[in-house]
């Protein structure tokens, strides 16, 4: 019971931790793209020194583009920390099977999904903007999509279950 | 619809009393009285029909809405 707290507490610390630098991520990829269009000629002009020989303005197209997809990232993952950081609260009180946290369980599945999707052109971006150092690799791992399957189920066994303790709740 | 009450009326008896006669608390008799639970066991309505000499259907009744 002692380790299933100390589990919990970590959790919380990690979740919390986890949110706060996300949240700088971001903002600074925020920044990072008004940037790229308030000073796009200096950014322009260190990406061609950057990589000798590449097309300024195709790269900075490129890394519009990253950036955006790394603000949908961000965002989801944010959602995803959000939805996991009030469950773990739900279970440091003691009661984590309810309604609520079914639909989160949902919130942190559609999240998955979408950064999974994101892994896609990410991927793409490596290939065709490769002096940008994309974090994509193309390898598409299926432990992610079965991830976001087993959420799904879950969040759908959750709510099964938080039905029937309410039920057995009301029952005299 | 749950019709405890004209029960307990006419046998004389409290909700507490029965509370203390089938060792239920009174708060979830007030709830069974009030038609807010949502089922009841064979148990509790076997230990109720007991201490007031009733049958099932003296303090359960359907009620079209």
């Amino acid at each position: 019971m002692q380790n299933r707290d100390r589990l919990i507490a970590t959790s919380r610390i990690v979740v919390r931790l986890a949110m706060v630098v996300n949240r700088l991520f971001l903002l600074a990829v925020g920044l990072g793209l008004a940037a790229s269009f308030l000073f796009d000629r200096p950014v322009s002009q260190f990406l061609v020194r950057s990589a000798p020989g590449v097309d300024g303005a195709r790269e900075l197209v490129g890394l519009r583009c990253e950036a955006l997809i790394g603000l949908v990232m961000a965002v989801a993952t944010d959602r995803l920390l959000v939805a996991l950081g009030r469950m773990i609260d739900t279970a440091t009180i003691g009661d984590p099977f309810i309604a609520a946290n079914a639909r989160r369980l949902r919130t942190v599945g559609w999240s998955l999904l979408v950064l999974q999707l994101l892994d896609i052109p990410y991927a793409m971006f490596s290939r065709y903007f490769p002096n940008l150092g994309s974090g994509g690799d193309g390898d598409y791992s299926v432990g992610g999509w079965v991830a976001v399957l087993l959420v799904f189920v879950l969040s759908r066994v959750f709510a099964s279950g938080a039905a029937m303790r309410d039920e057995l709740e009301g029952t005299i | 619809m749950v019709t405890l009450d004209e029960v307990l009326a006419r046998r004389n008896m409290t909700l507490t009393q029965l509370s203390e006669a089938v060792d239920i608390t009174l708060a979830n008799l007030s709830i069974l009285k009030t038609g807010k639970a949502k089922a009841m066991r064979f148990s509790t309505l076997e230990a109720i029909c007991q201490v007031l000499d009733c049958q099932p259907g003296e303090i359960l009744a359907y009620q079209p809405e």
